[in-house]
């Protein structure tokens, strides 16, 4: 088990969190868009997990805190959705680069 | 953990919050239970009310000393106490813009969580200024953005309102992620969630060149991750839509209330682990001294960005998007100009700011609702349609715009003198602030013009509702007073708080 270096999920952490920024920044569809964003912060949590158990001072708040970070991340991502279904009702669209009302 | 230890914690120095989480929880019983055809207008008193007790019992926790409960994660020191304060005094005031609020097609049935929404923010922003770990200031600070997704998106049948609140989520997740990519890394390499632990474990460690590399990377995060919250230039693209499409009052909680707990984490999180940090090999300059030409670059680009687009907005809630994003540039120079005063400086500007601006937004308000359009030129001939409200609005503008003899330019001083006096001085920032200073000056006599020297549109006289009278005559009170007499407002800070010598131990 132990095999596994600290780097390694480092690694892949950072990656699936650039690949969240990417698809975040880039997707024309809000439903992506939101789970981008959920990439990134099950990035944060994978580096959480990774350095409580194999960091250089191991310690368990770290899966307390990534604990908080689902929570929170569920809730945000509820509201996410519920905020974009009433914009659905009104516009019938999810596509981002076509909210684009406010602008003058 | 069991009942002793519990027992044994002093909760009397978390009655603020308890008071506003017990409001918040009453109105959305209230809310849940009353029947469908009450008025739910009157739920924003009890709000008003309980915000009020909370600051009563914060009053009365002044002269207590800095103490912390729950395992050194809440704290209650001078620098907390001081923030809550501006936290309070600004959330009562938005309480009275919602009372007022009426959009064209009513809040309906929503009007009740309007309320206890703002509450729930508030108290995410009050949890924020008296952390003392990092899984409490990121709790804090959810419970503040979520809440504020959802009171941007409150008019629901309103396309624009719908539009700024999906922006906000998206916008508002990015950071958080950003931000919290560089909270793991901060934990990672210390190994602890406490701020004053991990600040000790960083300054051992930071002799070791791999690590300062990395707890480098954790900074750059979290400052960008931040400066999206403060909407600091070049990451300030989402607040002129959410400025404009929100309803008025949640922009003026948003510009006010949210503003001040970003600079409130910011100051957490940057000055109790980065300033006693070394910050190269030699160990002779801190972190935060190596790298404050990054919330100076901050600084300047958010100034003179704010600036110069907002000289162009024809939008007046967009023009203040653009103003705010100045103002939170005014306020990084002070914090990147780290020195004796920056705590004054920044508690000051924010009162200020707090001040002038909620007075403002109350006048907008006003006028945008009963014109239907939010464009500039709906203040031509204010001040035949109602001299009072052109002369109050006119007050607010200079004291925005730093004109003597308004709490304005008493911050803008402070901050000024304060990036002089350190050493070495900050004297790019100093021109800069100068520069942005007067290009503001196009935009805010701009509106000066439309109120006194254009004819209006109709003579309708307008007629002020209780709650925006009591909010302008208070923040003109205010501006006044504390641009006159700034005194009162330092010797308060000083005589209750010292000089937040607390604030590290």
């Amino acid at each position: 088990m132990n095999s596994v270096p600290l780097s390694a999920y480092l690694v892949l952490a950072l990656i699936l969190f650039c690949i969240g920024l990417y698809g975040a920044l880039t997707k024309r569809n809000a439903v992506i868009v939101l789970i981008s964003i959920e990439l990134m912060l099950n990035a944060v949590n994978i580096n959480l997990v990774a350095f409580s158990k194999l960091g250089p001072a191991p310690s368990i708040s770290g899966q307390i805190f990534s604990l908080f970070t689902i929570t929170v991340a569920a809730a945000e991502a509820a509201v996410g959705l519920a905020i974009l279904m009433s914009l659905y009702n009104r516009r019938k669209t999810v596509n981002v680069d076509e909210m684009d009302q406010l602008k003058h | 953990m069991n009942l002793d230890t519990l027992l044994s914690y002093e909760w009397g120095h978390m009655a603020p919050e308890f008071i506003i989480l017990a409001v918040a929880a009453l109105l959305s019983l209230l809310d849940l239970f009353l029947p469908k055809s009450y008025n739910r207008r009157s739920l924003a008193w009890i709000a008003l009310v309980g915000i009020l007790v909370a600051v009563v019992s914060l009053i009365g926790l002044l002269d207590s000393k800095s103490v912390s409960i729950l395992h050194d994660t809440f704290r209650l020191d001078s620098f907390g106490k001081a923030f809550k304060l501006i936290l309070l005094i600004g959330a009562a005031c938005v309480i009275l813009l919602a009372e007022s609020y009426e959009p064209k097609e009513g809040l309906k049935e929503y009007r009740g969580e309007f309320y206890y929404l703002f509450l729930t923010g508030l108290l995410g922003a009050m949890v924020m200024t008296s952390s003392g770990d990092l899984i409490t200031l990121f709790v804090g600070l959810e419970l503040l953005s979520i809440s504020s997704y959802i009171l941007a998106g409150m008019r629901k049948k309103n396309p624009g309102s719908n539009e700024a609140a999906m922006k906000y989520v998206i916008n508002g997740g990015i950071s958080t992620a950003i931000t919290l990519f560089g909270m793991s890394y901060l934990y990672g390499l210390s190994g602890t969630t406490n701020l004053k632990e991990m600040s000790g474990a960083m300054s051992a460690q930071a002799a070791n060149g791999q690590f300062l590399y990395l707890y480098g990377l954790a900074f750059f995060m979290v400052l960008i991750g931040l400066s999206f919250k403060l909407a600091s230039a070049p990451f300030h693209m989402w607040a002129p839509d959410v400025y404009q499409g929100s309803p008025t009052p949640v922009t003026a909680f948003l510009s006010v209330v949210s503003k001040t707990a970003g600079f409130v984490i910011l100051l957490r999180i940057i000055l109790t682990l980065f300033l006693t940090m070394p910050g190269d090999d030699t160990q002779k300059l801190s972190f935060l001294e190596t790298h404050s030409i990054y919330i100076s670059c901050l600084a300047g680009i958010s100034i003179i960005a704010g600036n110069v687009i907002a000289l162009r907005q024809r939008n007046i809630k967009r023009m203040f998007a653009y103003s705010s994003i100045a103002h939170a540039g005014y306020i990084l120079v002070a914090i990147s100009a780290l020195g004796y005063f920056t705590f004054d400086a920044v508690w000051f500007y924010l009162l200020a700011y707090l001040l002038m601006n909620l007075g403002a937004f109350a006048v907008i308000q006003l006028i945008t609702d009963s014109s239907h359009s939010e464009d500039i030129a709906d203040f031509a001939g204010l001040y035949r349609r109602s001299p009072l409200l052109a002369a109050g609005f006119a007050v607010f503008i200079l004291s925005l715009a730093g004109i003597p003899g308004t709490a304005g330019f008493i911050g803008k001083l402070n901050i000024f003198m304060n990036a002089l006096m350190t050493d070495p001085g900050h004297f790019v920032l100093a021109s800069i602030m100068i520069a942005g200073t007067v290009i503001s000056y196009f935009y805010y006599f701009g509106i000066m013009t439309q109120m006194f020297f254009r004819p209006a549109a109709s003579t309708e006289k307008i007629k002020v509702p209780a709650g925006i009278g009591a909010v302008v005559v208070l923040a003109l009170a205010g501006t006044i007073l504390f641009g006159v007499a700034p005194n009162t407002a330092l010797d308060f800070l000083h005589n209750n708080f010292g000089s937040f010598n607390d604030f590290l131990k």
